[in-house]
């Protein structure tokens, strides 16, 4: 595998991945903006577009078509957020010229198109075409609404709104329901030239061989935009709360959720995050052996380390009577750590769990170009060897000086109705 | 120990069968180039198999709903440690699935794949149950099953299958029913577990940074030879009709969603294989988003980016199913039988199908740049009881009157229902 980064121009990164097992060319465009409530709709709708037409495609059909016509290549638009940050961009995948059976080139005109797709896009006097536009914002409207189908989903969603309130992070990634309904085309095209111009954008070229025409293709249409763009704050720690706060929302579910959200201070992000695998992320940790196997609680109980934020959160579904009970054995089996109940066993089981996550980092394009994306946040570029080597130096005292670190800020349930009678 | 070699003639890819001694079938892909690996360790056992008997059986046997699922759960517990605790050792993640006909051990790693695989070998063919583990399960089975009641998307593919499927356990919850699992005992599963545990009804496929002779001399280490005692699954005798036109729930759901499917005639082996590729490709022409018909839904509004179509086939079962969220689910079911009928009517356009078997065989050959894909190819390709590539070949001789012949005889209005979760 080759891995090199280009600085095109004032904060536009170019990553070129080359391994030659895959059978597949793919590309990624992040753009790289502080979440903002006021901002979130327009820049998730202003990028969303991207997909559905492009001045060459006129309509979301003939795009698809072409998709199709190039072996079934995917086209597709995202809006993410990592801590404070909204991260949007566009991402494609196809099978390379090698397996194209009628001889087509797939790899040029697949670049074509995404050329077409941000620097050409299906748009007119300020404003993109309406009928695109139209597509994408219901699309994006029913995306906010189906939040709630997926009930797991939703309470994490409304943990970080509880746990986040105030900061950037409280937003979610895809704006409001009521500034998506008013929103106008002209305003999401603004949105995305405002991105295109400032926002730190990173790109990743993901293939089994060498293609300089993409380095190109990027440096020549970045040539005639006019950017200004600032530094982005990856990592910003959130305060907890003087005072843990419960919040509870009823519906009409069976199993109730429970997500606890904790904070810490410590910039030990190593700690935190074998802390975080000990404590709840693999089926020997200790929220799984004891709240799962040996109380018989729950189906799940996990946690997740968020470390732009410094919060790790445990999530559980649970029955209403059982809440309580769930809550004092997840604070116990952190107490335990805090004693320093952590074996070698432990600590040794996280980190062969950790070095096998992150040695299968390559044997996927998207798990390259996460990785790399990852590390660029960080600000510093490393291989998984390296920073396995930075888990393995943790010490049993920094997990456990790490966990003392750990405030419960916030806790958030999902109730059932039934508990009312 | 019959060795052959399997290759793609279209792609050049290949792997290995092996018929092992002890009664296995053992699949083997060697990819070069990545650190991975993939190991399925799966037994043609899933929530559809309640009735079943073995050579020499006069009656046959049935067992409560949910019991391949909870027996899935339990064999993760040897007599003197869980086997998570083993695979922690090796730093693999180890996991199970139980599908409707099939229930699968598998694990993922990148280092130690050898002890990894001892330790899968091992702990399947070694079950160990008593009446105090199965009550433990109880609780936490119990709230996997409220928590998949809980999830639209579930309940609105069985209300589907309920709505098509008179007696095929087809329309039963893969984990049963609170009820149901409260009648498993340690008995049962060790019935179940001798019965469909037998490794002539089993498969081993394992791909990625790997090698073959390694696997095999592990295989000829660990596995048990077993006798093959002629296990017969039985199901329940299915009427043609469906149950019910539809069915619709209300749940808390921000987004109303539908399943609309046909209930086709159900058929096996490479058959299976050959109306599952043209029945893709039909759903494909009708509906993909380049289509007339999506088009024309998603500017109404009708439909969004969620739409898509799932063929879902099996032992006594054959679907052909449309999903997605609206508000409208009604429109899109007229929608869908109308465009059925304008085809079979007036044909199926010749262009559309050479691009949409084009779309198709990229999606094949992606499947083959994925350890984790190719693991799961083998596995199932066995159980389908057809050849890891043929899907490629079956593709390559498919023409439009096929397609269209599949719509004629199979996409019939008396065998369309619909489900939908639409909010409270």
């Amino acid at each position: 595998m080759r891995y090199k980064r280009t600085e095109l121009a004032g904060n536009i990164g170019f990553s070129s991945i080359i391994d030659e097992k895959f059978k597949t060319g793919s590309l990624t465009v992040r753009f790289i903006t502080e979440l903002s409530g006021e901002l979130a709709t327009a820049n998730a709708l202003g990028v969303g577009v991207l997909s559905s037409s492009s001045s060459k495609y006129k309509t979301l059909a003939l795009l698809n078509e072409k998709l199709s016509s190039l072996y079934g290549a995917a086209l597709s638009t995202f809006s993410r957020k990592r801590g404070d940050v909204q991260i949007l961009g566009l991402t494609s995948s196809w099978i390379v010229n090698k397996y194209a059976i009628d001889g087509e080139d797939v790899n040029a005109e697949m670049l074509d198109m995404i050329r077409g797709c941000i620097f050409e896009p299906n748009a007119e006097n300020g404003e993109f075409d309406a009928e695109s536009f139209a597509i994408t914002k219901k699309d994006l409207l029913d995306r906010i609404d189906a939040e709630l189908n997926n009930k797991r989903g939703y309470a994490l969603s409304r943990a970080a709104e509880i746990a986040f309130s105030g900061e950037p992070a409280e937003f979610s990634c895809y704006g409001t329901k009521e500034a998506a309904s008013t929103i106008t085309s002209a305003e999401a095209y603004k949105a995305y030239r405002r991105l295109l111009e400032t926002a730190q954008i990173e790109i990743y070229y993901i293939a089994p061989e060498e293609e300089p025409k993409v380095l190109e293709m990027f440096k020549e249409s970045f040539a005639n935009v006019n950017r200004n763009s600032g530094s982005i704050e990856f990592c910003r720690i959130s305060p907890a709360k003087p005072e843990t706060i419960t919040v509870a929302d009823e519906y009409d579910v069976l199993q109730c959720k429970m997500v606890m959200s904790f904070k810490s201070d410590s910039d030990d992000i190593f700690a935190l995050k074998m802390l975080s695998t000990i404590f709840g992320e693999t089926p020997v940790s200790k929220l799984f052996l004891n709240v799962r196997e040996k109380l018989s609680l729950c189906y799940y109980c996990a946690c997740r380390y968020t470390s732009p934020k410094g919060t790790i959160m445990v999530d559980i579904g649970v029955e209403r009577d059982n809440i309580e009970k769930s809550k004092a054995e997840i604070l116990h089996q952190l107490d335990e750590i805090c004693s320093g109940n952590v074996t070698d066993e432990e600590i040794q089981s996280a980190l062969l769990s950790l070095d096998n996550a992150l040695t299968q980092i390559g044997d996927t394009p998207a798990s390259y170009s996460g990785w790399y994306f990852e590390r660029f946040c960080d600000g510093r570029i490393k291989t998984p060897q390296e920073q396995f080597e930075d888990y393995s130096n943790v010490t049993k005292e920094r997990i456990i000086e790490a966990a003392k670190t750990l405030r419960l800020d916030s806790v958030y349930l999902m109730l059932d109705k039934k508990g009312e009678a | 120990m019959v060795k052959e070699v399997i290759t793609s003639p279209k792609t050049g890819d290949s792997c290995i069968h092996v018929k092992h001694s002890s009664g296995l079938d053992i699949y083997i892909c060697e990819m070069k180039g990545f650190s991975s690996v993939e190991a399925l360790f799966g037994t043609k056992y899933g929530s559809i198999n309640t009735m079943f008997r073995q050579k020499g059986d006069k009656d046959y046997t049935t067992v409560p709903e949910g019991i391949a699922h909870f027996l899935e759960h339990k064999l993760f517990e040897n007599e003197d440690c869980d086997v998570f605790e083993l695979y922690a050792k090796t730093g693999a993640s180890g996991n199970a699935f139980t599908s409707f006909d099939k229930t699968a051990y598998l694990f993922s790693c990148s280092k130690n794949y050898q002890e990894s695989l001892r330790i899968l070998l091992d702990f399947v063919q070694k079950p160990y149950f008593t009446q105090a583990t199965v009550d433990k399960e109880q609780g936490i089975i119990g709230q996997e099953i409220k928590m998949t009641n809980d999830n639209p998307e579930w309940r609105v593919f069985f209300n589907m299958l309920r709505c098509m499927y008179h007696e095929h356990p087809v329309k039963i919850d893969i984990a049963g029913t609170v009820e149901s699992i409260a009648q498993i005992d340690a008995d049962l599963l060790y019935k179940c577990y001798h019965t469909f545990y037998n490794l002539n009804n089993m498969v081993l496929s394992i791909a990625g940074n790997i090698s073959a002779d390694e696997v095999l001399a592990i295989c000829d280490e660990c596995l048990k030879p077993c006798e093959d005692k002629g296990l017969e699954t039985v199901f329940p005798e299915e009427p043609d009709t469906i149950v019910q036109k539809e069915l619709i729930e209300k749940q808390p759901v921000g987004a109303s969603i539908f399943n609309i499917g046909y209930k086709c005639t159900d058929c096996r082996s490479e058959e299976r294989l050959v109306k599952s590729m043209q029945a893709s490709i039909a759903a494909s022409i009708l509906s993909d988003a380049s289509s007339d018909m999506y088009q024309r839904l998603l500017k109404e509004g009708i439909i969004n980016s969620s739409f898509g179509t799932e063929i879902f086939t099996g032992d006594g079962y054959f679907t052909v199913i449309f999903s997605g969220e609206s508000d409208s689910p009604a429109v899109v079911r007229d929608a869908v039988a109308d465009e059925v009928d304008r085809m079979i009517r007036e044909g199926v356009c010749e262009k559309d199908f050479q691009r949409i078997k084009k779309s198709t065989y990229g999606m094949l050959v992606r499947e083959l740049n994925n350890v984790e894909s190719v693991a799961n190819l083998m596995m199932n390709s066995h159980m389908e009881e057809t050849g890891p590539y043929d899907a490629i070949t079956v593709l390559s001789e498919m023409t439009c009157e096929d397609v269209l012949e599949f719509m004629k005889t199979e996409l019939k209005r008396d065998k369309l229902v619909m489900s939908v979760i639409e909010g409270m």
